[in-house]
């Protein structure tokens, strides 16, 4: 790796390179396995089998407003409308061929985590059936909140990702090699720490990067965790991100940055630059989401890698609890002094939205900031109500204004 | 309360249990344990010595449910809290939530939150039946059941209380079996409508008592043929509202065989009574019987139907599709696919809980058996 390149040059180098390895898989005797966003990918990385993300490859459709097309194309199919719209992008792209990348290739295997949620099963089954692939699932039952429970919960996880390592071993036939994974879950650790660090920059102010930035930043954690580019990466954002620290750069100047929010969900992809035109105009920044924190791992070296793996990928805020979600959030609130808040209700992911208006009454009442509370889908324009959306996030600047004028301290 | 109903008893408490399910809690001071469908092993409250009662649903207007579910999650999620948060939630002192699919994903965060008096335990049974670890942790998730309602209620159970239970409780399935099996036979001997609302009835009240009924059900039963009835195949979880059992029942439709969490589902899970009843449980839910969404393939549905389907010679597969059931609707369309290509007529019919106007289901049900009788699909 070139010590020269941006982060951003970086980013487009470390994707081109493994896309065209996953492209050229087969060819240098790979295999390449469909993974969800959040899963244990450390031994697919381990056992040199290439992880491609369908949901990173409807995210880029979507953000190119691809998603009501696509979408159409996958009811015309029989699947109902208000299913996942990741799904309905991706069984479409493999029905048309639409896609505004170059497409990713097909699998040779499925691996599905339901910590995000259980839609990503069902979706790969399609996707399995259609192949006859060969699919595992690893079950992560919800992180409850009794102590006994977790550590039996951990042990099952465990148990599971022996499991899929035999699954690995069957399908490749090829030996799981445990000291490469031991080197992998290192690289993992430090890119985590990495991601956390560059998330955690929000807190100052101005703050340098908004949500917006974490999305876009988020991206080669997500594909790339557990590869020593990967981390060679956040090192190169955060230097990056420090600088601009350091000379008081922020995504808003100083004294422009009278909002900092916190941001509930997936974004919606399709109106990423728009929302943040329109909430800078009032001075707001979104800072942060317990989204984006998904991949800000904390592996435990000392440990059994399977462990300090099933520890990590049962707890991740889709899989806790909504009490646990609360403190989670408060944590960030805290934290990176956020003082306004967006809840979005993402029709496409009932699995996070569906603890929304439970989460959000908590969060108000603790926090003493009122929220905002709209309803649309993540990937899919035809449920984005864009007059109604404005105006709404015009109502709650109004809102904080008014209540910062009543009390000026706060 | 439940022992010595007639028939039409037996439809009017179905309809509406929770006013017998009062009264009986408050005669016989016990307390009762609410659990939505469909894994949650009743058998172990019931050695608890409380009423397990299966929630499934209320015809009543959804007042207070919309604001905590919105209206693309599922609808019988939404209609059971809905029951609880407005109207029957005072008769429960518990309750055993599942986690199934993403609609149940939070649920019972949201019902622990919701009655923050009540006893709220999630049940998590596994979302994968087919490695041995999926056996170890539903053995696991029986005894965490077990414990925390003994820490909850104070009480402790043994094998042999638990064995009694599961006896009582496989008497109730074995029963409903033989009056399921007399209907398929004779479809003028019970109305679909009438064995279905037994099955109701049975997950919700004392099973003890309602063996009684069935048996003396059974016992008076009169055999009849019947004219011009259709044998067909239910598929899905449940059949709601009750009234689309009345269009059945209207159109000569016979139920010879069915997949319903609220029907064979429940039915085929008579527990094995000769050793450790947590193991036989924990067997039970592994061999379950008939497809479920949440972690079998379409392959073992299509396979089951078409043999179900086969081996009773219906005419027709009905599906049942609750509206916003994205388990059933990820697999909707290669199943469809798969019994059409099989020749097997099949017919979705699409339903909600709290729908009032059943005309639309009705017409395109009765449109759907004209062609089937004449010949062409």
């Amino acid at each position: 790796m070139s010590e020269k390149l941006n982060s951003k040059q970086l980013s487009k180098k470390i994707t081109d390179e493994y896309m065209e390895d996953a492209f050229r898989a087969h060819e240098n005797g790979k295999l390449i396995g469909y993974s969800t966003a959040i899963s244990p990918v450390e031994l697919f990385v381990a056992h040199d089998i290439v992880p491609i993300y369908p949901e990173n490859h409807a995210v880029a459709n979507l953000t190119a407003k691809k998603g009501a097309q696509l979408c159409s194309i996958t009811e015309n199919l029989g699947y109902t409308s208000h299913l996942c719209a990741y799904a309905r992008s991706d069984l479409a792209y493999r029905e048309s061929g639409i896609t505004v990348t170059k497409g990713i290739p097909e699998p040779d295997l499925l691996l599905a985590c339901n910590a995000q949620c259980f839609t990503l099963t069902k979706w790969f089954q399609v996707l399995a059936r259609k192949g006859n692939l060969p699919m595992f699932v690893f079950d992560t039952p919800e992180h409850i909140m009794d102590k006994k429970a977790r550590e039996e919960i951990v042990k099952y996880c465990v148990l599971q990702l022996k499991e899929l390592i035999g699954f690995l071993e069957e399908v490749t036939k090829k030996k799981f090699d445990y000291d490469r994974l031991k080197e992998v879950m290192k690289y993992s650790a430090q890119s985590s720490i990495l991601y956390k660090k560059f998330l955690d920059m929000a807190q100052y102010k101005p703050s340098p990067i908004s949500i917006f930035d974490a999305l876009i930043g988020m991206a080669i954690a997500v594909y790339r965790r557990g590869t020593p580019e990967c981390v060679e990466y956040y090192q190169t954002l955060c230097d990056e991100i420090q600088a601009k620290v350091d000379q008081g750069i922020g995504v808003l100047p100083k004294d422009k940055e009278k909002y900092r929010l916190y941001w509930e969900n997936l974004p919606v992809w399709f109106k990423f630059s728009d929302h943040a035109k329109l909430l800078g105009s009032y001075g707001g920044v979104i800072l942060t989401s317990l989204y984006v924190h998904a991949w800000s791992f904390d592996f435990d070296l000392d440990k059994d890698p399977l462990v300090t793996l099933a520890e990590n990928y049962v707890s991740v805020f889709s899989n806790s609890t909504i009490e646990d979600r609360v403190e989670m959030a408060t944590e960030l609130f805290k934290k990176y002094s956020m003082n306004a808040m967006i809840m979005f209700m993402n029709r496409s992911c009932k699995a996070v939205s569906f603890a929304v208006p439970t989460l959000k009454d908590i969060l108000v009442k603790r926090m003493g900031i009122p929220a905002l509370v709209f309803e649309s889908d993540m990937g899919d324009q035809r449920f984005y109500a864009e007059s109604q959306v404005r105006t709404r996030i015009e109502a709650y600047f109004e809102t904080l204004d008014r209540l910062q004028a009543d009390n000026p301290a706060a | 309360m439940w022992e010595d109903l007639n028939l039409k008893q037996i439809l009017e408490y179905a309809k509406d249990p929770y006013p017998s399910i009062r009264k009986w809690l408050k005669d016989k001071g016990k307390k009762a344990v609410g659990s939505t469908i469909a894994d949650v092993p009743e058998e172990v409250i019931h050695a608890f010595d409380c009423l397990p009662v299966s929630l499934i649903g209320t015809d009543k207007p959804l007042k207070k449910a919309p604001s905590r579910l919105p209206d693309n999650g599922c609808s019988l999620a939404r209609s059971n809290l809905e029951l609880a948060l407005s109207y029957e939630g005072d008769l429960f002192d518990g309750f055993v939530l599942p986690q199934v699919c993403d609609t149940t994903q939070h649920l019972s965060d949201i019902w622990r939150i919701s009655f923050p008096n009540k006893y709220v335990e999630s049940y998590l049974a596994p979302r994968q039946v087919d490695r041995p670890s999926a056996r170890y942790w539903v053995k696991e998730e029986i005894e965490r059941l077990i414990a925390s309602m003994s820490s909850w209620s104070g009480k402790s159970i043994n094998d042999t209380v638990l064995n009694d239970s599961i006896a009582i409780h496989n008497e109730n399935k074995k029963l409903l079996q033989e009056i399921y099996e007399i209907k398929k036979k004779n479809p003028g001997t019970i109305t679909n409508k009438q064995f279905f609302s037994m099955v109701k009835l049975a997950m919700q009240v004392d099973k003890a008592e309602f063996n009684k009924t069935l048996k003396n059900v059974k016992a008076n039963l009169k055999p009849r043929k019947g004219k011009n009835y259709t044998d067909v195949i239910l598929v899905g979880i449940t059949c709601d509202p009750p009234e689309v059992l009345d269009l059945f029942d209207e159109i000569k439709l016979n139920i010879v065989g069915d997949s319903l969490v609220t029907g064979s589902r429940y039915l085929q899970g008579i527990v094995a009574q000769n050793g450790s009843p947590v193991e036989a449980l924990a067997e039970r839910h592994m061999k379950g019987g008939f497809f479920s969404p949440i972690h079998d393939n379409v392959y073992k549905h299509f396979e089951e139907v078409k043999a179900l389907y086969k081996a009773t010679s219906a005419k027709a597969i009905i599906y049942v599709h609750i509206e916003f059931c994205e388990s059933q609707e990820y697999d909707l369309p290669d199943l469809k696919k798969m019994i059409r290509q099989e020749g097997i007529p099949m017919h979705v019919l699409d339903t909600e809980y709290q729908t009032v106007s059943l005309s639309h289901l009705r017409t395109r049900l009765q449109a759907f058996f004209e062609s089937l009788k004449g010949g062409s699909l």
